[in-house]
């Protein structure tokens, strides 16, 4: 899979291999904030526009697909508490390539989608556990 | 379709989700309730709100105003805003009063999202409105193919018009979470799934205690 090398996504680190576990060890305390993403750039954060300097604390988001969703190469991502799931929802579809009209669907503890104006800040509040919030995606038609 | 046939929502399945599901809006003052149609003693939920909607604020007010809605959304209303001779139009500011229903559907086996908006005159939302005040991250989708996503038919109980969510894709979004839920031996209340996900397309949000 070369696309980590073809595809340079300003808003996204690259699917290189080695760097999987950069995401991993996104501190939670934010003070590193500069270090937090050592090898991928800024774009550790999903949709930020601004670099790591960045105060806001970010959370630890583990993403898993479910049924037929493509897989994210890199399926941890330090996020900005304030980022929506709206906001979530546009960048895993930029990062699979999805086309705006499809649908992408995430959900909380498997049994429920927050509203895309939900903070993951306040998901990771009542749902995280051992330092990440877990989050489902599917990608399907919810109607039609 | 192997092995589907468990995630298929049989009516008794239906209503003991829905059971559970008023008991915890109850709990919570969410304000769902369940209403049997008396000719036919078929069962349903309801939920009836209130809620002013001017062009400046998102049509939900349990949302914090996160920017993300288009303000464009609104564009359309504000034209009209000034008409308010024009039927089915509401004026500036309005209170806009919403109603849900979720049936049940024998015949796709899974429920189904009925709902109506109308002024306090009584003057109901056209289509058109309804399609317009859809959140912004569901606008493509919705442009795309209008018709395979709300539709307006005659409410199967209660024989009046209302919007429907069209329910064909319910069965095939529903099992791919559920099989995936399965998994891990979770209980999943299939009226939070499943509302969770589609409510918030017509405005309907569930709050985050339900989960």
């Amino acid at each position: 899979m070369a696309e980590a090398e073809q595809q340079q996504q300003p808003l996204v680190s690259p699917q290189s291999e080695g760097r999987t576990e950069g995401g991993e060890e996104a501190p939670e305390g934010g003070a590193a904030a500069g270090a937090a993403e050592p090898a991928p750039p800024p774009a550790g954060s999903p949709g930020t526009e601004e670099p790591a300097g960045d105060t806001k604390k970010k959370i630890d988001i583990l993403l898993k697909a479910v049924g037929d969703t493509p897989i994210m190469k890199t399926k941890k991502w330090a996020v900005e508490r304030t980022r929506t799931i709206q906001g979530l929802v546009d960048f895993i579809k930029k990062f699979l390539k999805l086309m705006a009209s499809e649908q992408l669907f995430i959900y909380v503890n498997q049994s429920f989608a927050p509203s895309p104006d939900q903070e993951v800040g306040t998901l990771y509040e009542c749902f995280g556990s051992d330092g990440k919030l877990v989050l489902h995606y599917c990608k399907t038609q919810a109607w039609g | 379709m192997a092995g589907e046939e468990d995630f298929f929502l049989e009516e008794k399945r239906f209503k003991q989700h829905c059971e559970e599901f008023i008991k915890h809006s109850q709990k919570i003052g969410d304000g769902w309730e369940w209403r049997i149609s008396k000719d036919l003693g078929d069962g349903y939920l309801s939920k009836t709100y209130f809620q002013v909607r001017n062009r400046n604020i998102t049509p939900d007010l349990k949302e914090k105003d996160s920017g993300d809605v288009e303000q464009t959304l609104f564009s359309h209303v504000e034209e009209s805003l000034e008409d308010s001779q024009v039927p089915g139009v509401c004026a500036t500011e309005e209170v806009i009063r919403y109603e849900y229903h979720v049936l049940y559907s024998s015949s796709y086996q899974v429920p189904v999202l009925y709902f109506r908006a109308c002024c306090l005159d009584g003057r109901p939302l056209t289509l058109d409105e309804i399609w317009k005040s859809v959140h912004a991250c569901y606008q493509a989708r919705l442009l795309e193919r209008p018709w395979d996503t709300i539709t307006q038919q005659e409410h199967p109980l209660l024989g009046q018009p209302f919007f429907v969510l069209h329910p064909c894709q319910t069965n095939e979004f529903m099992s791919s979470i559920l099989t995936s839920s399965q998994k891990d031996n979770r209980h999943t209340n299939y009226i939070v799934l499943w509302l969770s996900t589609v409510g918030p397309v017509v405005g309907l949000n569930l709050p985050l205690s339900y989960a």
